[in-house]
């Protein structure tokens, strides 16, 4: 059952093995490295997948875009799946251009993003 | 409704080619907050004195604060008592006629009395006792308290609550020093009293009047300089009209060259034409009139005067015609100051007063080591030529007129011929003045490119694919042009036809971007050919090496291009080559590009501090500025995007002293252009080459590198990304068409 994570600004949940993480209406230094925080305490307690929700994002810049790499990086070491969903249009070109969409995939909402990771979850958890 | 003339000598509607000039003077009237001073440094025979004299009838008719008055001072003054008894007499007589709206005697010869029983009620006791003092003080034996006295004049009716502005006319000072002496105690009891006033001096003399503070008192400067050719032409048919003297188009014009548009001696010589009853309606006639002039009339008692105050002395005269006459006969046109001073044979006092008169003058320009005459002035050097062949070589007078008349007629066409070469020129001191940091099609200065693209289009359409060009030049920023001429006499042509521009790479301040353009309009009929081409591109580089420019850029123009040999010429000097067609697309180019600036567009400026996501404040703006020229949402986002990364690159790179953002958001018709600058550090790289090594670095890391991605950015979302020259930090302009 899905959780709110209550300890970090950034709002978070869980649902089984995947954790979701709710970025803020402006992706910068400061809210970057809040999720870049959260994910790596997601990925220490368990999380064998990360759903990034940009539901609420109107705008990023560079320096926030830049610290979702350490992320990437760190899904990347734990062997998990990191998925970015609810990407504004604008914000989806901007990580194109800038080579994220290499290392992620994009899902429309939460509901994709889940069944994406279902397959890998289940290859693992069961 | 004709305005009443007062103390001008011609009608405000024959008054010509003045309007914005006696604007600013009479603007300059109505200053009521504070006192400040305008001064008018005019050219020689420019009609400065006509100026006041229009700017004191303007005003005495237009009525209201404040009381306008006019002071000339005149070289017929005997001496300073004299001039300063006329200051006063002139404040009170201005002051009267003006309070009586009886323009009449603002000109009359009125006795004390008579000012007293003009003035009104209101100022009957102010005036008795201003009349009653001056005769008391004219009565005493201390002449000097007398002129301090006078002087006191705009004081003691400021002092009684009225308001003047007061116009000084220093034209005719003479060179001495008691004249400037008292010229500068004049000015300082008008800049001491309240109120705004005026002062008219020539260029060369003003700032000798300002006195020892160099003329704190005065915060506006108009500069008069000469007549244009199109109101030269239209002075001379507003005289022949008021003179009713005939004349033609040619004539008119020739008038114009040969009296190089000056008012004062186009006036002398309708004068002269209707009193002599001769029409100007062939060359013939307007040079036989003009030598006469020469030879005795109005032109020879201009400089004659001049001269007598130059040198009084009979034979230093004579020998200072002979050592003007040699200087302007050498082809530089300059000779020695110490050459001049033996020759002179006169003390060094002496010397130096005769300099500096000719200087004042404007007959010779005394610089460094070096006297030069004003070998422009065809009227100074005529002059010149035949004086001295009458008081100094003793030739006969019939044979001067003679030569004089038939030199001349032959100079007339060639007069003209130099006058439409020069309308007929591209004015390359002028355009290469425009460069600053524009980037244009690389082939509006490779003729072959050119010619195989666009031989036998239509402007429209070469200017749509000159649109689409990606190669581009990037001007340097010129900083002084001027004509090949002012720098060395190798190369004879008009500054019109041959151009050096200083300047920088990039508006780059270094030794290394430091340039020099050398632009040159070659003629040719045809296409210019290879051996052509080579003469001149050898020329400038001669000039170059002459002037010890280092980093050069040649630049040919000729009218129909160059040939293909001639274009290989170009490649193998590296220099550039264009049509006259191409220079006028280039012209356009950058001239609608100043006109761009000028215009008036919706401009919004903003400032924000560094830090704590201020730049959200900053797109947010943004954004609500761009919905107004219906940027499409997707562009929307792309320019707060492309805003937001400036702003961070601004806080992150410059080390900025103020940790402020300076933004300015401007919106044309088809797009918005976003300026974001900040002071501090120039990052290494960044501005000299526009941000394109960052660019081609940051296409070369992995993606996965975490910083650097902001310019990038920028690049990817607007349209047109430049750094801009500021002389502190930098500046960033994005631009972002509405599509």
């Amino acid at each position: 059952m899905a959780d709110t994570t209550g300890e970090s600004p950034v709002q978070a949940r869980r649902v089984g093995d995947t954790a979701i993480i709710y970025a803020s209406d402006y992706l910068n230094k400061l809210s970057g490295e809040r999720i870049e925080r959260e994910c790596k305490r997601q990925l220490e307690s368990g999380s064998r997948a990360l759903v990034i929700n940009f539901r609420d994002t109107e705008l990023v810049n560079s320096i926030g875009v830049s610290i979702l790499m350490g992320v990437i990086d760190a899904a990347e070491q734990n062997k998990a799946r990191l998925i970015f969903s609810d990407v504004n249009s604008h914000t989806a070109k901007l990580f194109e251009m800038l080579g994220l969409t290499r290392h992620v995939s994009l899902a429309k909402d939460e509901g994709e993003a889940l069944s994406q990771v279902a397959p890998q979850k289940n290859a693992v958890g069961s | 409704m004709t305005q009443q003339r007062i103390l001008a000598n011609v009608s405000r509607d024959d008054f010509v080619g003045r309007d914005a000039e006696l604007q600013q003077i009479v603007q300059q009237a109505s200053r009521l907050t504070d006192r400040r001073g305008l001064v008018l440094q005019a050219a020689p025979g420019v009609g400065a004195a006509e100026l006041f004299r229009q700017a004191y009838d303007q005003l005495f008719l237009r009525r209201g604060d404040p009381v306008p008055i006019h002071f000339a001072l005149l070289r017929s003054d005997a001496n300073p008592v004299d001039t300063a008894r006329r200051f006063f007499q002139t404040f009170l007589r201005h002051y009267v006629a003006y309070r009586r709206v009886d323009p009449s005697l603002a000109d009359a010869p009125l006795s004390s009395n008579d000012l007293i029983e003009l003035a009104l009620p209101g100022d009957y006791e102010l005036i008795s006792e201003l009349v009653e003092s001056f005769e008391r003080e004219r009565g005493a034996s201390d002449q000097r308290d007398f002129v301090r006295f006078c002087l006191t004049a705009p004081h003691r009716l400021a002092a009684a609550g009225r308001r003047l502005f007061t116009l000084i006319d220093c034209l005719g000072l003479g060179p001495s020093k008691e004249e400037i002496s008292l010229a500068q105690e004049i000015t300082a009891a008008v800049a001491k009293s309240s109120g705004s006033f005026a002062l008219a001096g020539l260029r060369r003399q003003v700032i000798s009047l300002l006195g020892s503070d160099g003329g704190s008192d005065f915060t506006e400067v108009l500069h008069l300089e000469p007549l244009g050719d199109d109101d030269g032409r239209r002075l001379v048919d507003v005289l022949a009209r008021r003179h009713e003297v005939q004349t033609n188009e040619p004539t008119r014009d020739l008038i114009v060259q040969q009296l190089n548009a000056s008012p004062l001696f186009i006036n002398e010589l309708f004068l002269a034409a209707r009193a002599a009853k001769r029409p100007l309606t062939s060359f013939l006639n307007c040079q036989r009139l003009y030598v006469d002039e020469l030879m005795g009339g109005r032109f020879y008692r201009h400089f004659s005067r001049i001269l007598d105050q130059v040198a009084p002395q009979p034979q230093t005269k004579k020998v200072l015609l002979r050592v003007l006459h040699e200087s302007a006969a050498g082809e530089a046109h300059k000779a020695s100051l110490w050459a001049w001073k033996k020759r002179l044979g006169v003390d060094a006092g002496e010397f130096e007063r005769i300099v500096d008169a000719l200087h004042v003058n404007e007959l010779a320009n005394s610089s460094g080591a070096f006297i030069e005459m004003n070998a422009e002035s065809y009227v100074w050097m005529d002059y010149l030529r035949a004086h001295y062949r009458v008081e100094v070589a003793g030739e006969a007078r019939a044979m001067i007129v003679a030569t004089t008349l038939l030199d001349t007629l032959k100079r007339a066409p060639q007069t003209m011929a130099r006058k439409y070469r020069r309308e007929a020129a591209l004015g390359l001191s002028e355009l290469v003045s425009y460069f600053n940091c524009q980037s244009v099609p690389a082939s509006l200065f490779h003729y072959d490119r050119f010619a195989a693209a666009h031989k036998g289009a239509d402007t429209e359409s070469i200017n749509a694919e000159l649109d689409m060009e990606s190669d581009l030049i990037r001007l340097p920023q010129t900083i002084y042009a001027a004509g090949c001429s002012a720098y060395s006499d190798s190369i004879s042509c008009g500054p019109e036809r041959c151009a050096v521009a200083h300047g920088f790479d990039a508006a780059d301040y270094t030794d290394e971007n430091e340039v020099v353009w050398l632009a040159a309009e070659i003629e040719s009929k045809l296409e210019a050919s290879r051996e052509l081409t080579e003469e001149w591109c050898n020329r400038l580089a001669g000039l170059a090496r002459e002037c010890r420019f280092e980093q050069v850029r040649l630049w040919l123009i000729a009218p129909e291009g160059f040939s293909p040999e001639a274009c290989e010429l170009l490649k193998e000097r590296d220099a550039y080559g264009s049509s006259r067609r191409q220079v006028e697309l280039l012209t356009a180019r950058i001239k609608s590009e100043i006109g761009a600036a000028d215009e008036r567009a919706d401009e919004y400026e903003m400032v924000i501090p560094m830090g704590t996501d201020t730049e959200l404040i900053a797109a947010h703006a943004v954004e609500q500025i761009a919905r107004r020229v219906n940027f499409r949402p997707e562009a929307i986002n792309q320019i707060k995007t492309a805003l937001i990364e400036a702003c961070i690159n601004a806080a992150e790179h410059s080390m900025s002293p103020d940790r402020k953002i300076y933004q300015r958001f401007r919106l044309e018709n088809d797009k918005l252009v976003v300026t974001v600058a900040s002071r501090g550090v120039v990052p290494a790289n960044l501005a000299s080459d526009n941000g394109h090594d960052v660019r081609a670095r940051d296409e070369k890391e992995d993606a996965k590198s975490r910083r650097g991605w902001g310019l990038k950015l920028i690049q990817t979302l607007m349209d047109e990304v430049e750094f801009e020259r500021v002389d502190d930090g930098t500046q960033l302009r994005m631009t972002k068409y509405v599509r």
